[in-house]
């Protein structure tokens, strides 16, 4: 058994954390409170190869494998989980056409987003479909060579900053079983009947591009779908352990950088004539972050590493998923606690952290819905 | 045209620290690339990248725990690295230019590069002599503190930016082969890319002892010592304004102007 990180991934980390440091902190107030995309920054992460650091190196990108995306993740939402998610946002989508996509599609859609040139999404949810994702209602209809799209796509991640996006769309209304007749199909934002509608007021992560995409009678080329037709459902699921992981590190960071800013201010804060961090009412509380923090990491390292072996990890994905999400809400709520009235404006990061925190037990699977896929598998009740 | 690039892990230290004898206590320090060094880095892999440079060589002095630290010039562009090392040096107190002189220059001798760049000093013990020290060993002409460097090398001539004090710069040509100690602001050093971490790892380092270089190990003995160390009193200078921020920041103009920081 391994718990150490190799030499090369701690040199990742200290490099991200270096430019998180130089490049994220100083701007990270702004973009919270403008709500604005931070494209400067994501250009900088860019030539750093800190986008699509998971593209193969022949496509452009580094090559890494989900434990060191988990590293990188982690630090970067440990400075601040906005414009983290957006710098790691940018090749959302890409893990099914670098999976399912031929030579062609590679080289069109997995290069440019790994040279920083092209920002890519992922649309799955729809205004009527969220957890139950077997509702997917957006049509795509073959016409001639080419697909013809309708329909709508919500809270899409780079709704209105992406270049392209996979689209789950429905290729096949007879098919029998919910889970077949869907395909994935690239969606070009520049085509005609594409548009979208940028989403505001968003609890946290508000540097990071939400919006809503509308199809209307969209065309795209036949060579946009992505692996095999009506089969998108089993060729998505097989990224969930990955992505749930993903989802996990980003827990991980945020409960990182709240104990973090806690730990700082609690020794720097001064009443009753010593700082705060002499009380052992806050030590008990930063003993606590530390420990929920650790377990959680363990616990996402641990999934992350078995998916690089290639591992079946559902049960274990979702409970790195729904555990580390809670350990992000529950440190950055204490954070906020030991930062008393400084910590409840934005002053300190924690405010922000606290607010950021909340998406990771929403996205990618609510917790209810992770702990239904750990309770089946305990259970043994299968798909 | 082939470079030289000497670097060094330094120390770093926390803003709260406590002094044990002559050392700063362990639990304080922290290690990383020589600032200098990064600045000097760039410059040789931009050189690279125009094409100028052929290859680029890293060489430092330090144990084997340095070496993910020197692997940041290699993630950054550097083709291959040479660490020097000996048990001769882990028993040695204080690493003086002589010694770092001596030892460098016989790398500099093997490796026959056509120019050196070094940092203008090391950020923790700031002998700032290093450079301009191996190039008087190995016979060659220096430039100091250079804040640019004409990438047209005419004639084997580097032509180079040097910063005066008084905020007076000039311009001097130097023949090559060369050394010359690099400025922070040279440029601006970029992140290691993640590509260039991960092929940093496939990269060569080559490790020297002492006796691979031919240098003795009487010659690496310094004569200084080290008596004390401490940090100065300093004394508490603050004023404080209070006002609109145009009042205070008029006041603030006016005082820089009297001490002479502002024109």
């Amino acid at each position: 058994m391994e718990f150490g990180l190799s030499e090369e991934q701690e040199q990742i980390r200290e490099e991200v954390e270096r430019f998180a440091k130089n490049e994220i902190v100083p701007e990270a107030e702004k973009y919270d409170v403008e709500e604005t995309f931070p494209h400067e920054i994501v250009d900088k992460a860019a030539d750093m190869g800190l986008v699509g650091s998971s593209i193969p190196i022949e496509y452009g990108g580094a090559g890494y494998s989900t434990l060191e995306s988990v590293l990188i993740a982690e630090e970067l939402f440990s400075w601040d989980p906005g414009i983290a998610l957006s710098i790691m946002a940018c090749s959302f989508g890409t893990e099914a056409i670098r999976e399912f996509g031929n030579e062609d599609q590679k080289e069109r859609f997995l290069e440019p987003v790994a040279m920083g040139e092209k920002i890519s999404g992922a649309a799955i949810s729809e205004p009527d479909t969220g957890s139950d994702v077997s509702s997917v209602s957006t049509r795509a209809e073959k016409d001639g060579d080419e697909w013809v799209v309708n329909g709508n796509k919500m809270w899409i991640t780079n709704g209105t900053v992406g270049d392209f996006f996979v689209v789950l769309c429905k290729t096949n209304p007879d098919a029998e079983g919910r889970y077949n007749g869907f395909s994935q199909i690239v969606v070009e934002s520049d085509r005609d009947g594409f548009s979208s509608d940028k989403i505001t007021g968003k609890l946290g992560i508000r540097a990071s591009d939400t919006a809503e995409l509308i199809f209307d009678d969209v065309r795209v080329p036949e060579e946009n779908l992505i692996g095999t037709q009506d089969a998108a459902f089993m060729q998505q699921m097989q990224f969930f352990d990955a992505t749930r992981t993903g989802v996990a590190a980003q827990g991980v960071g945020i409960a990182k950088g709240a104990l973090r800013a806690a730990l700082e201010y609690a020794q720097d804060r001064e009443q009753f004539g010593q700082p705060i961090s002499e009380f052992q009412a806050i030590q008990h509380k930063l003993a606590d972050m530390a420990t929920q923090t650790e377990a959680a990491r363990n616990l996402t390292y641990k999934a992350a590493w078995n998916v690089d072996q290639g591992n079946d990890i559902t049960k274990l994905a979702s409970m790195a998923k729904e555990y580390t999400s809670r350990v992000a809400v529950d440190v950055s709520n204490e954070a906020v606690q030991i930062h008393g009235g400084s910590g409840y404006v934005n002053d300190f990061p924690v405010e922000r952290f606290y607010r950021d925190s909340k998406i990771t037990q929403i996205y990618e699977g609510t917790s209810e819905i992770q702990k239904n896929v750990i309770a089946r598998e305990l259970l043994g009740k299968g798909f | 045209m082939k470079i030289l690039v000497t670097v060094k892990e330094v120390a770093t230290v926390e803003d709260e620290f406590e002094i044990e004898g002559t050392e700063i206590a362990d639990q304080y320090l922290g290690a990383d690339l020589n600032e200098w060094d990064d600045y000097a880095i760039e410059e040789a892999v931009q050189l690279q990248e125009a094409g100028v440079a052929d290859e680029v060589v890293t060489v430092t002095i330090g144990p084997e725990d340095c070496e993910q630290t020197i692997r940041q010039a290699l993630a950054k562009g550097a083709d291959r690295a040479v660490r020097v090392w000996d048990d001769a040096l882990e028993g040695v107190d204080l690493l003086d230019v002589n010694a770092k002189t001596q030892i460098l220059s016989a790398v500099v001798e093997e490796e026959d590069p056509d120019l050196v760049l070094t940092g203008v000093q090391a950020g923790d013990d700031s002998f700032a002599a290093t450079g301009v020290s191996v190039a008087e060993e190995i016979g060659a002409q220096w430039g100091a503190v250079v804040n640019h460097l004409e990438h047209e090398f005419d004639d084997g001539v580097a032509s180079v930016r040097r910063e005066l004090e008084g905020g007076v710069e000039e311009l001097t040509d130097i023949e090559l082969p060369a050394v010359l100690t690099i400025q922070t602001g040279i440029n601006e050093p970029r992140y290691a890319s993640l590509r260039g971490i991960r092929q940093a790892q496939r990269k060569e380092l080559d490790v020297q002892g002492l006796a691979d270089l031919g240098v003795d190990e009487g010659e690496i003995e310094g004569d200084l010592t080290l008596t004390d160390m401490y940090e100065p009193e300093s004394e508490s200078d603050a004023t404080i304004w209070e006002g609109s921020p145009e009042e205070t920041a008029a006041e603030l103009g006016e005082m820089l102007r009297n001490k002479g920081v502002a024109p």
